[in-house]
C-alpha cells in the first residue's frame, strides 16, 4: 500500500472518537472524523476513505445502521469497508425486535463488528484486515 | 341480520320433528295391526259373532300398506327431499288410509256401538300432532261425517252389520233409538274438543319452539361473536406497535361486526383533531382527508364526550358532516364510540355498513366491548412502549460514559499514551476492572427490568433447545481451554421442542453455563447436557466440579445482588443478577430451577424447561 490509509470515525462521543483516533494514529493512518450520521455522509462526499468506522446509536437509535444502508445501496460508496462499534451485542436487542428484524431482514451491511470498550489490540487488527480487503459481507454471526 | 337463515333453520327443525313421527307412525301401525290379529283372534275363541271375514281383510290390508310406507319411508330417508312437502304429503296419505281401515272396522264391529270409536279420537290426536289445525279439522268433521252417514243408512241392510252387546248403556245399534243420535252427538264433541285441544297446545308448542330457536340462534351469534373478540384481543396483545395493533384492530372488527369498513381516529396531543389512524374497508381518498377539528364537528365532538353515535340511515340525516364522501364508500349505517381508558379518550371507532338500519342495540353493546378492549390494549401497549423506549435511553446513557472511559483507560494501560510507573499502571488496572463490573451490572439490571416487557409481548414459539446450545458452544469451548478446563456439551438426539423463545433459552444457557466456568478452578471440568426427562420437560444440566456453594447461601441464590463470599473472593466481576435473571426467565417459560452444591466440590444445576408435546396440538 504506497498511500497512507484515510479512516473516518463516525461517533457521537467525542472521548471515544478522540480514543480511536489516537490508536489509529499509533500505525501513521490518516484519520478523520464526524459526530454524526449526516456529517459523516458529507465527509464520505468529499473524499471516500478506506474504512469508515461507525457507532450504532447516535442521535436516532438506529443512525449507524441508517448510514451503513445509504451507503451500500449507493454503487460509489458501496464497497466502503465498515467496521461498526455497539455499545456491546446487547444492543442488538435493545434496538427493540422489529429493528432487529428489519435490520436481519436485509443483506447485513456491514463487515464487522467491534464491542465498546474499544480494545486497541482488536481495533488495529479488525482495521488492518477490512483495510487488506477482507471484509466479511453476509451475516453476522 | 340473518332472517333467512332463521326460516331454513326453523324448517330443518320442523321438518325433522315431522319425519320422526312419520315413521313412528310406521311403527306404531305394526303394533296397532298385531293387536288387531290377536283381539280377532281372541273375539273368535270366545265366540263373539264378528263378520271376520271382512275384518282380517282390512288388518292384512293394512299390514300390507304399511309395508308399502315403510319402502316410502325408506326412500324418503335416503333421497332427503329438500322440503317438507312430501313429508306432509306422505302423513296425510298415512292418516286418511288409517281413518278409512277404523271407519271400516268400525262399521264392522257395531258402527256407534263399536268399541273402536275411541281409536278416532287417538287418530284426530295423531293428525293433530302431525298436521297443520285446518288439516286436523278437516279430518275431525270428514271423520264425524261418515260416522253420521254410517248412522242415517240401515247398517243390516247395507252389510249385515253384526250388533256386539258389551254391556253398554250407552251405545245402541238401532237407528230408531233417539239415545244413537244423543251419543253421536256426544262423540262428535269429545272429538272436536279433542282436535281443538291438540291444535291448540301444537299451535302454542311451535310458538315456543320457534322462540327457542330464535333465541339459541342469537345465542349463538354472540357465542361467535365473543369468542372471535378473545381472538382478536389476544392477537393484538402480541402487537409491539401501535399502528400494527391498530391495523389489525381495524381488519378483526369489520370482520367480527360483518361489516364493510372500520376506521381508528387519534386525538392529538392537544385534544383539537381528530385524524385517521387506520382503516379497513374504505379507500385512500377517503382516509386522506384533513384532520377534522374537533370543535367543529358536532358529531365527533359528541362521540369524544363518550355518546354513542349510531346512524341507521344515511340518506336520511342531513347534518353530517362528510355525507357525500361517506356516501361515495358505499356507507348507509354507522355505528361509531369513544376509544376510552378511563378518563382518557385516545380517539374514535367506527364501524360502517353498507345496509341501512343494520346495527341492532345488541350489536351496540358489543361494539361498545369490543371498543373498550381495544382502547385498553392500545394505552397498554403505549405505555410499554414508553417505558422500553426509557429502558433503551437510560441504557445508553449509561453504559456510553462508561465505555468511553473505558477505552480511554486502555489507552493508559496499553502505552498509547506513554510509559506508566508500577503503581499507575496499577491503580489504572484497577479503574479498568472496577468499572467493568459496573459496565455488567448496569447490563444485567436494564436486561432484569425489561425482561417482562419485552418477552411478554413476543409470542411463545416451539424452540429447538439443541440448537440454540449447539450455536454458542465454540464460545464457551474458548473461554473454557483458556482456563484448561474439560468442557463438554452433550444433547439427546430427537429432542422435542420446547415452548419459549430463542432469545430466553439464550439467557438461560448462557449465563449458567458462564458461571460454572467462571466458577471453576484450572483443570475442572464443566459438563452440560440436554435431556428428555417426560414426554412434557426437557432437562438442561450444567455440572461443574467448581468452588461449590456453602449450604447456608443455598436459598438466597436466587436473590438479586446476591453473591456468596467464596465466589465473590474467587472472581471479583459478578453483577449477583445472572441467577435473577434466569429464574425470571424460567418462570416466563414455567420452567423450574434447582441448585445442588458440595461446597468445594462443585455444583449441579437442573432446569426443567415445559417441551412442546409431539402428538398433541400444535
Amino acid at each position: 500500500m504506497a498511500t497512507i490509509p484515510d479512516i473516518l470515525i463516525i461517533d457521537d462521543d467525542r472521548d471515544l472518537v478522540n480514543s480511536v483516533r489516537i490508536i489509529l494514529e499509533s500505525r501513521n493512518y490518516h484519520v478523520r472524523s464526524a459526530y454524526n450520521g449526516q456529517e459523516g455522509y458529507h465527509s464520505i462526499e468529499e473524499k471516500i476513505p478506506d474504512l469508515v468506522i461507525l457507532d450504532v446509536m447516535m442521535t436516532t437509535d438506529t443512525e449507524g445502521f441508517d448510514l451503513a444502508y445509504k451507503l451500500r445501496r449507493n454503487p460509489k460508496y458501496a464497497n466502503i469497508p465498515i467496521l461498526m462499534v455497539t455499545g456491546f451485542t446487547q444492543r442488538m436487542a435493545d434496538l427493540g425486535p422489529e429493528n432487529f428484524q428489519h435490520i436481519l431482514s436485509e443483506d447485513w451491511p456491514v463487515s464487522q463488528f467491534l464491542e465498546k470498550p474499544i480494545d486497541p489490540e482488536q481495533l488495529l487488527a479488525a482495521a488492518e484486515a477490512l483495510l487488506k480487503g477482507e471484509a466479511s459481507y453476509g451475516h453476522h454471526q | 341480520m340473518d332472517i333467512i337463515n332463521d326460516t331454513i333453520k326453523q324448517q330443518i327443525f320442523f321438518r325433522k320433528e315431522l319425519r320422526e313421527r312419520v315413521y313412528w307412525f310406521i311403527k306404531l301401525r305394526w303394533v296397532a295391526a298385531a293387536i288387531g290379529l290377536v283381539g280377532l283372534a281372541a273375539a273368535h275363541l270366545t265366540g263373539l259373532r264378528l263378520p271376520l271375514g271382512p275384518l282380517v281383510g282390512i288388518v292384512l290390508s293394512i299390514i300390507g300398506y304399511n309395508i308399502v310406507f315403510l319402502l316410502i319411508g325408506r326412500r324418503l330417508l335416503s333421497t332427503r327431499p329438500a322440503g317438507v312437502r312430501p313429508y306432509h304429503i306422505f302423513a296425510h296419505i298415512q292418516i286418511s288410509l288409517d281413518i278409512i281401515s277404523l271407519l271400516l272396522m268400525i262399521m264392522f264391529t257395531g258402527g256407534l256401538a263399536s268399541p273402536l270409536l275411541i281409536f278416532v279420537i287417538f287418530h284426530i290426536v295423531l293428525a293433530g300432532m302431525l298436521l297443520s289445525p285446518v288439516s286436523c279439522f278437516g279430518y275431525t268433521f270428514m271423520v264425524l261425517l261418515a260416522l253420521g252417514t254410517l248412522l242415517l243408512i240401515k247398517p243390516e241392510g247395507l252389510l249385515h252389520l253384526e250388533t256386539i252387546h258389551i254391556g253398554s248403556h250407552f251405545f245402541f245399534h238401532q237407528l230408531q233409538h233417539p239415545e244413537l243420535i244423543i251419543s253421536y252427538l256426544i262423540f262428535a264433541m269429545a272429538l272436536v274438543v279433542a282436535a281443538y285441544l291438540i291444535t291448540s297446545v301444537k299451535v302454542t308448542l311451535r310458538a315456543k319452539g320457534r322462540e327457542l330457536l330464535i333465541i339459541s340462534k342469537q345465542l349463538d351469534i354472540s357465542n361467535t361473536k365473543l369468542l372471535a373478540l378473545y381472538e382478536m384481543i389476544k392477537e393484538i396483545g402480541t402487537k409491539t406497535r401501535l399502528q400494527e395493533l391498530m391495523d389489525s384492530a381495524t381488519h378483526n372488527a369489520a370482520r367480527i361486526m360483518g361489516v364493510k369498513a372500520c376506521s381508528i381516529k387519534l386525538l392529538d396531543k392537544d385534544k383539537k383533531y381528530l385524524e385517521f389512524a387506520s382503516s379497513y374497508g374504505l379507500s385512500q381518498e377517503f382516509v386522506a382527508i384533513d384532520r377534522i377539528e374537533v370543535d367543529k364537528s358536532t358529531i365527533n365532538r359528541q362521540i369524544i364526550e363518550g355518546s354513542l353515535y349510531s346512524i341507521g340511515n344515511l340518506d336520511e340525516e342531513d347534518y353530517f358532516q362528510y355525507p357525500n364522501d361517506v356516501r361515495k364508500e358505499g356507507v348507509v349505517s354507522m355505528l361509531c364510540l369513544p376509544l376510552r381508558v378511563g378518563h382518557k379518550t385516545l380517539g374514535v371507532f367506527c364501524v360502517y355498513s353498507g345496509e341501512s338500519n343494520y346495527f341492532s342495540a345488541r350489536d351496540a353493546d358489543f361494539f361498545s366491548l369490543m371498543t373498550d378492549l381495544i382502547a385498553l390494549a392500545m394505552e397498554e401497549l403505549s405505555q410499554s412502549t414508553a417505558k422500553t423506549w426509557f429502558l433503551n435511553k437510560t441504557a445508553h446513557q449509561l453504559r456510553s460514559p462508561v465505555s468511553a472511559v473505558m477505552s480511554m483507560l486502555y489507552l493508559l494501560t496499553k502505552g498509547y499514551l506513554g510509559p506508566l510507573t508500577a503503581q499507575q499502571q496499577e491503580t489504572v488496572t484497577r479503574c479498568e476492572k472496577r468499572l467493568s463490573i459496573l459496565r455488567d451490572t448496569i447490563n444485567d439490571l436494564l436486561k432484569l427490568a425489561s425482561e417482562n416487557d419485552e418477552s411478554r409481548r413476543q409470542p411463545f414459539h416451539p424452540v429447538d433447545a439443541a440448537a440454540v446450545l449447539q450455536a454458542m458452544t465454540p464460545i464457551y469451548l474458548t473461554q473454557a481451554e483458556q482456563k484448561s478446563l474439560i468442557f463438554e456439551v452433550r444433547a439427546a438426539a430427537d429432542l422435542p421442542q420446547v415452548l419459549g423463545q430463542e432469545r430466553l433459552l439464550d439467557e438461560i444457557f448462557t449465563n449458567l453455563i458462564s458461571n460454572a466456568i467462571k466458577y471453576t478452578p484450572a483443570g475442572g471440568r464443566v459438563l452440560v447436557s440436554l435431556s428428555l426427562e417426560s414426554a412434557e420437560k426437557i432437562v438442561f444440566k450444567v455440572e461443574d466440579t467448581g468452588i461449590g456453594i456453602p449450604e447456608s447461601d443455598l436459598n438466597r441464590l436466587f436473590a438479586e445482588f446476591f453473591r456468596a463470599e467464596n465466589a465473590k473472593s474467587m472472581v471479583e466481576e459478578g453483577t449477583g443478577l445472572g441467577l435473577a435473571i434466569v429464574k425470571e426467565v424460567l418462570d416466563q417459560m414455567n420452567g423450574t430451577i434447582k441448585v445442588a452444591s458440595h461446597f468445594g466440590r462443585g455444583t449441579t444445576v437442573t432446569c426443567l424447561i415445559p417441551a412442546q408435546r409431539r402428538h398433541g396440538l400444535s
